[in-house]
C-alpha cells in the first residue's frame, strides 16, 4: 500500500507509530517487538527503582561471572588442571606443617592427639608425646595460592565453588524454562477451555503443592541414579504442573476476558491462534517472573540432595558441604571455616537473588505492589 | 459448611489412593534383585534358600497380585516386614516414628506461624513502611538460606562452640543406662501431657474470647491458664510416676530443642514478612477507618480488625507450608540423626528396604493430606465469604 | 437563638510533606444548630472531607492543625486527648462514609459490628437481647429487613450495605452525622431512595446532618444551609433555597451554571476554565482569582473577608455585587 501523503516520521514507539506499522502490514510479533522496547525502558527504570532486586541482579552477575572465570583461568594456564581439577586436583607436593603429639590438644591445626594419630594414616603409630611430624597441609587454609584454601581431599575450593556455579546456572535455567513452558501452556489451556480439561489440570496441581517435592525427589532419587539434568527436568515437571499453573491460569483467564480475544475470535482465529498467539503473550511477563522463584527454589532442591548424596554429580555446593559434615570437619566450623562457610553462603546468595529479582519483578508487573 | 467438609474429604481419599498405589508401583519396579542383595548374597546358602525367600516375601506372585496383597494388607494395618530389620514389621517401625515426627512437625508448624504472625503484626503496625529494606533482606535471607547447612551451623553454634545443646539424636545413651522406662514411654507421656495441656489452654483462649462479660472472660483466660499449667507442673513434679520420670523426659526435651528450634527459625522469617505486607494492605482499607471512626482503641483496631482480616492470605499460604515443613522436618532429622519418618525415609530409600520405604512415603502423604484438609477446614472457619459459596 | 451545637471557628488546617505544607483548610468558620442540615460542596481536593475527618479528628499522620478550634457543644475537640476523643466519636458524632460499602469488615456478621460500636459507648452495657432489640429497630428504620443483621457483608447489596451503614451511624444515637458522599457509588434510583430515607430519619430523631459532596445537585435537595468550598477557603454558605437561586461567589456561580437544567428555562452555559489551584503553594489572596471573570487587582493582593449580605447569606469576595443572575451572559 502506497503512501499518497506525505507522513512525518514519528518518533520512536509512539501508539501512532504502532499504527503505521500495522497499517504497512508488520507482522503482529514486530509489532509486538516495537511495544517491548517501548515498554522495557521504563520497566527498568521501576525496577532499577528498587535497590533489593538491583542488588539481587548484582549478586547474580557476580556469580555469573565466577561460573566463567575458570574457562579463562584454564586457557590462560593461570590453573593448571592438575592442581585446580575441582574433582581430581591435588597439589602435587603440599606444604607440610609441623604438628606436636600431646594428650590433649588445645589447638587443632598445630597438634594432634592420639586419636587423631591412629586415624590418620599418614601419621606414623609410634609418635610419642612431644615429638613432632610434618604432616601435609589438607585441608589447607586459605593462601595465595587457594584463595579459599582446599579441602579434606585437597581440591582447590575456589575452583570448586566456581564449578559449582556453573552447575547451578545450568540446571536453574533448565529447571525454570521447563516449568514455566508447560505451566504457561497448561495454564493458557486450562483458561481457555475450561471444562473437564481444565479440572484434571487443577485437580493434578491441587496433588502436586498437597505432597512434600523433596520427600518424592528423594524416592525418585532412589530408582533413577540422578543426573543433574534429570533433577533439573523432573524439578521442571513437578514445577511446572504445580502451583505455577495454577498462578498462570488466573492470569490467563484475566487476558480470555479482554475484548481484543473476542474480536480475534471474531476475526476468524481458530483455537491454537488464539492460545499461542493472544493469550501466552501476555500471559508471559507473569512467567518470566516466575522463572525467577523456580530457580530459586531448583538451586535449593540441587544442594540439599547432593547434601543427601543421592545426586549423582561431580562438583556441586551441596556435594562441598556434604564431604565437610562427612569428614567431620563441620563439628570445626571455627578452625576450618573454609570449608563450611562459603559453599553454604554461595547457595544462599544465588538462592536469594533471584528470590529478590523476582520481587522486584513482581512489583513492575503488579503496580498494586509499587511503593508509592 | 457440611457439603464442603465432606467433598474435601473424598478428595482426600482418592488422592492418597492413588497416592500409594503410585509410590508402590515406584519402588517395587527398583532395579535390582532384591533378594540377592538383602538375603541370599552368602554363596554358601543352597539354592533353595533363595526360593524359600522369595516365597516368604511374595516376590514370586505376579504383581498385580502383590499390589492386591498389600493394599488389602494395608488397610488392615499390616504394612510389611522390614527388608533390613526382618523380621520386624514395618508397622512397628511406622508406629514407633510416626509420632515423633508428628511432635516435630506440629510444634515447629505452630510455633513458627504464631509468632511469625505476631511480629509481622508489630512491625507493620509500628513502624509501617520503614526499615522496609533491612526486614526484607534479612527475612529473605533466612528463608532462603541452604537448610541443612543452616542447621549444621547451629549445630556448631549452639552445641560445639557454647555446648549448650547437645548435637544430635533422640537422647543422650548415657543417661539410660539404667532406666526403668523404655526411650518411647517416656516420649509418649510427653507427648500426651504436652498435648493435652496446649489444648486445654488453646480452649481457654476461645472461650475467654467469646464470653461477653469482660469479667468472666478474664477469669477464664487467666485463670485457665494457670489452672491448665499447674495442672502440667503437678504432673511432672508432684506425681510420683512424673517425678521418677523427669530426668528422661527431660534429656528427651533438650534432644527437641535444636531441631525443633532450627526448623521453626528458618520458616518464621516469611510468615513475618507475609503478615507484615498483608498487614500493611489491610490498613488502608477502608473499614479499618470505621473502626477508627467508632471509637475503638489502637490495639483494638489493631487485633480485631487489622490482624483478623490480614490472617486470610497468611493462612492461605499455611496451604503451602505444610508440604515445606514436612520436607524441612526431613532434612532436620537427617542432620540430626533424629528417629523420626524422615530419618528412615531417607535411609530405607538408599539401603532398599523397600516396604519401610514404601510405608514411610506413604504416611508422610498422609500428613501431608491431613494437614492440607485442616488448614481448608481452617480457612473456611476463618473467611465466611468462603463458607458460604462452599467453593474452594 | 438557641446556642449552637457545632461551631468550626477559623480552622486552619496543614498537611506536611517531603515538598512541603500543603494547606487543606484555611480559616473556615461556620455554625451548625441542633435539628439542622449543611450541605458543603466542591470538587475534588477542596478540603471538605478534610473538614469532615477533622470533625472526628481521624486525619492522617501528617496532618497539623495549624489554629482554630471545633466546638461541639462549647468543647473544643482539638484539645481534648485521645481518650476523650474517643468517647465523643460515634456517640456524639458518627460518620457515614465515602464508598460506604468497603466500610465493613468482611469477616465479622454485620449486626456484630453494630453490636461493636454500643458496647463501646452504651454505659451500663447493653444486654444481648437489648442490643438486638435495638438493632432490630435501627433496621426497620433504614428500611432493612431486621433477619439481614446476622449475615455477613458480602450477601448484601450495594444500597443494602449503605443504608446499614446508616444504622450502624445512628445506633448510638448522635447528635451529629457526617454523611461524606453518601449516594456516589450508587445508581441514581437507590440514591433518591437514601437521601429520602435521611431526611425522613433526621426529621423523625431530630439530629443535625453534615452533607458533603460534589454534586450540587444531590445536596440541594436534602439541606437547609449549603456551603461551597473551594481551595480550602469557605467562599460562601447560606441558606439552600436562596444560594441556589441567587449565588453571590463568582465559582458558586459558575458551578450553578455550568450544569444545564433540564425542567428549568434555557439559559447560557457558563464553563469553569482552568484547574483548581496547587495547595502547596496557593495563589496569594483569593485563590480563585487566577479563574474568576470579575477578578481585579485587589482580589490578587488582599485576601477578602467573609460579608454577610442578609439572612445568614455570606460571601467571601470583593466583587460579589458585579456577579448577575444565572443564566444572565458574562462579559
Amino acid at each position: 500500500m502506497t503512501d499518497l501523503i506525505e507522513r512525518p516520521e514519528l518518533p520512536e514507539g509512539t501508539a501512532d507509530e504502532v499504527a503505521q506499522k500495522a497499517a504497512r502490514g508488520a507482522s503482529l510479533w514486530r509489532i509486538r517487538w516495537t511495544l517491548f522496547r517501548r515498554s522495557a525502558r521504563s520497566n527498568w527504570k521501576l525496577f532499577r527503582a528498587n535497590r533489593v532486586g538491583l542488588a539481587g541482579l548484582v549478586i547474580i552477575a557476580i556469580w555469573g561471572l565466577a561460573a566463567i572465570l575458570p574457562t579463562i583461568f584454564f586457557a590462560t594456564g593461570y590453573w593448571t588442571n592438575t592442581v585446580y581439577n575441582p574433582v581430581t586436583g591435588l597439589e602435587r607436593n603440599p606444604p607440610t606443617i609441623t604438628v606436636t603429639l600431646v594428650a590433649e590438644k588445645t589447638d587443632p591445626l598445630r597438634e594432634i592427639d592420639l586419636r587423631d594419630m591412629l586415624l590418620d594414616q599418614r601419621i606414623p603409630d609410634d609418635l610419642q608425646i612431644g615429638e613432632t611430624f610434618d604432616r601435609p597441609l589438607q585441608p589447607a587454609p586459605p593462601s595465595l595460592r587457594h584463595w579459599l584454601g582446599t579441602d579434606p581431599l585437597g581440591r582447590d575450593i575456589t575452583s570448586q565453588l566456581m564449578h559449582g556455579a556453573r552447575a547451578a546456572f545450568g540446571l536453574g535455567a533448565i529447571a525454570a524454562t521447563v516449568t514455566v513452558v508447560i505451566a504457561t501452556i497448561v495454564g493458557s489451556i486450562s483458561a481457555y477451555f475450561g471444562g473437564a480439561l481444565d479440572s484434571l489440570f487443577m485437580r493434578l496441581a491441587d496433588l502436586l503443592i498437597m505432597i512434600p517435592a523433596l520427600a518424592v525427589l528423594i524416592v525418585l532419587g532412589a530408582i533413577i541414579r540422578f543426573e543433574l539434568w534429570h533433577l533439573a527436568l523432573v524439578i521442571g515437571l513437578l514445577g511446572g504442573f504445580g502451583g505455577t499453573a495454577i498462578v498462570l491460569k488466573s492470569q490467563a483467564l484475566a487476558v480470555k476476558v479482554k475484548p481484543f480475544i473476542d474480536a480475534a475470535r471474531v476475526a476468524g482465529g481458530g483455537h491454537a491462534h488464539i492460545i499461542f498467539s493472544h493469550l501466552v503473550p501476555n500471559v508471559m511477563p507473569l512467567s518470566f517472573l516466575y522463572m525467577m522463584f523456580t530457580v530459586t527454589a531448583a538451586i535449593q532442591s540441587e544442594a540439599t540432595l547432593s547434601f543427601l548424596g543421592l545426586l549423582n554429580v561431580k562438583t556441586s555446593w551441596g556435594l562441598m558441604i556434604n564431604l565437610a559434615n562427612t569428614e567431620g570437619y563441620l563439628l570445626q566450623g571455627g578452625t576450618y571455616w573454609w570449608l563450611v562457610f562459603p559453599a553454604g553462603l554461595a547457595v544462599t546468595l544465588l538462592a536469594a537473588a533471584f528470590f529478590l529479582v523476582g520481587r522486584a519483578m513482581d512489583e513492575v508487573i503488579n503496580p498494586r505492589l509499587r511503593r508509592r | 459448611m457440611t457439603r464442603y467438609f465432606t467433598r474435601r474429604l473424598i478428595q482426600m481419599v482418592v488422592l492418597f489412593l492413588v497416592f500409594i498405589t503410585l509410590t508402590w508401583f515406584l519402588l517395587y519396579a527398583l532395579p535390582g534383585d532384591i533378594v540377592a542383595q538383602k538375603f541370599a548374597g552368602n554363596p554358601n546358602l543352597p539354592p533353595e534358600a533363595r526360593q524359600i525367600a522369595i516365597e516368604r516375601l511374595g516376590l514370586d506372585k505376579p504383581i498385580h497380585i502383590q499390589f492386591a496383597d498389600y493394599m488389602t494388607d494395608f488397610f488392615r494395618g499390616d504394612f510389611g516386614t522390614s527388608f533390613n530389620q526382618y523380621p520386624r514389621p514395618v508397622t512397628d517401625i511406622i508406629g514407633e516414628r510416626l509420632p515423633r515426627t508428628i511432635v516435630l512437625f506440629l510444634t515447629a508448624l505452630v510455633t513458627y506461624y504464631w509468632a511469625g504472625f505476631i511480629a509481622g503484626k508489630y512491625l507493620a503496625w509500628r513502624r509501617g513502611k520503614r526499615g522496609e529494606v533491612a526486614i526484607t533482606v534479612g527475612g529473605v535471607g533466612l528463608f532462603t538460606v541452604f537448610y541443612p547447612w543452616f542447621a549444621l551451623v547451629m549445630i556448631w553454634l549452639f552445641a560445639a562452640q557454647l555446648g549448650w545443646l547437645p548435637i544430635s539424636k533422640f537422647l543422650d545413651p548415657g543417661e539410660w543406662r539404667n532406666a526403668p522406662f523404655g526411650a518411647n514411654q517416656v516420649f509418649m507421656r510427653l507427648f500426651w501431657t504436652v498435648a493435652i495441656t496446649s489444648a486445654l489452654l488453646f480452649t481457654a483462649q476461645i472461650v475467654a474470647s467469646k464470653l461477653r462479660d469482660l469479667g468472666a472472660a478474664r477469669l477464664v483466660r487467666w485463670g485457665g491458664t494457670a489452672a491448665v499449667i499447674a495442672g502440667f507442673l503437678y504432673y511432672w513434679w508432684g506425681l510420683s510416676g512424673g517425678v521418677e520420670m523427669r530426668p528422661y523426659a527431660g534429656d528427651i526435651a533438650q534432644h527437641l530443642l535444636l531441631p525443633v528450634g532450627v526448623l521453626t527459625l528458618v520458616n518464621f522469617a516469611g510468615i513475618m514478612l507475609l503478615t507484615r505486607s498483608s498487614m500493611l494492605e489491610t490498613m488502608s482499607e477502608d473499614f479499618i477507618l470505621t473502626a477508627r471512626a467508632k471509637g475503638l482503641s489502637e490495639k483494638a483496631v489493631r487485633d480485631r480488625h487489622a490482624a483478623r482480616t490480614a490472617l486470610l492470605p497468611v493462612t492461605t499460604s499455611l496451604v503451602l507450608a505444610v508440604a515445606t515443613v514436612l520436607d524441612g522436618g526431613i532434612i532436620t532429622e537427617t542432620v540430626f540423626s533424629w528417629p523420626g519418618m524422615g530419618e528412615i525415609l531417607v535411609t530405607s530409600v538408599t539401603s532398599e528396604d523397600i516396604p519401610v520405604a514404601v510405608a514411610a512415603f506413604s504416611f508422610i502423604g498422609v500428613l501431608a493430606l491431613v494437614g492440607h484438609f485442616v488448614v481448608d477446614m481452617l480457612y473456611g472457619v476463618l473467611d465466611p465469604r468462603i463458607r458460604v459459596s462452599g467453593s474452594s | 437563638m438557641s446556642r449552637p451545637l457545632l461551631e468550626v471557628d477559623h480552622l486552619v488546617m496543614n498537611y506536611k510533606t517531603e515538598k512541603g505544607d500543603v494547606s487543606a483548610v484555611e480559616d473556615v468558620t461556620f455554625t451548625l444548630h441542633s435539628g439542622e442540615s449543611l450541605g458543603l460542596v466542591g470538587e475534588s481536593g477542596c478540603g471538605k472531607t478534610s473538614i469532615a475527618m477533622s470533625l472526628l479528628r481521624l486525619v492522617a499522620e501528617n496532618a497539623v492543625f495549624k489554629s482554630g478550634e471545633i466546638r461541639l457543644e462549647g468543647t473544643n475537640l482539638l484539645a481534648l486527648s485521645e481518650e476523650e476523643m474517643r468517647q465523643r466519636r460515634w456517640n456524639d458524632i458518627s460518620m457515614v462514609f465515602q464508598g460506604a460499602m468497603n466500610a465493613w469488615n468482611p469477616v465479622y456478621r454485620v449486626g456484630d459490628q453494630i453490636r461493636e460500636a454500643m458496647d463501646l459507648h452504651f454505659r451500663p452495657r447493653l444486654s444481648t437481647a437489648e442490643s438486638n432489640d435495638r438493632i432490630d429497630r435501627l433496621f426497620n428504620l433504614v428500611g432493612l429487613n431486621p433477619a439481614m443483621a446476622d449475615r455477613y457483608p458480602h450477601e448484601f447489596s450495594g444500597g443494602m450495605r449503605q443504608r446499614a451503614i446508616i444504622a450502624m451511624a445512628l445506633s448510638c444515637d448522635p447528635k451529629l452525622i457526617i454523611a461524606d458522599e453518601p449516594t456516589t457509588a450508587l445508581d441514581v434510583i437507590v440514591q433518591d431512595q437514601i437521601l429520602q430515607e435521611l431526611k425522613k430519619i433526621q426529621a423523625e430523631l431530630g439530629m443535625s446532618i453534615i452533607y458533603i459532596s460534589h454534586d450540587i445537585a444531590v445536596i440541594a435537595e436534602v439541606t437547609d444551609t449549603i456551603g461551597v468550598m473551594y481551595a480550602g477557603k469557605l467562599v460562601e454558605i447560606g441558606p439552600t433555597s436562596e444560594v441556589f437561586a441567587r449565588p453571590r461567589h463568582p465559582y458558586t456561580f459558575l458551578l450553578l451554571s455550568s450544569t444545564p437544567s433540564v425542567t428549568g428555562p434555557r439559559r447560557k452555559l457558563a464553563p469553569l476554565e482552568g484547574e483548581p489551584p496547587n495547595l502547596l503553594d496557593p495563589p496569594p489572596a483569593c485563590r480563585f482569582h487566577p479563574r474568576c471573570p470579575w477578578a481585579t487587582d485587589r482580589c490578587r493582593t488582599e485576601e477578602p473577608k467573609a460579608e454577610d449580605i442578609g439572612g445568614g447569606h455570606l460571601v467571601a469576595c470583593w466583587n460579589w455585587q458585579e456577579v448577575p443572575e444565572i443564566g444572565a451572559m458574562i462579559k
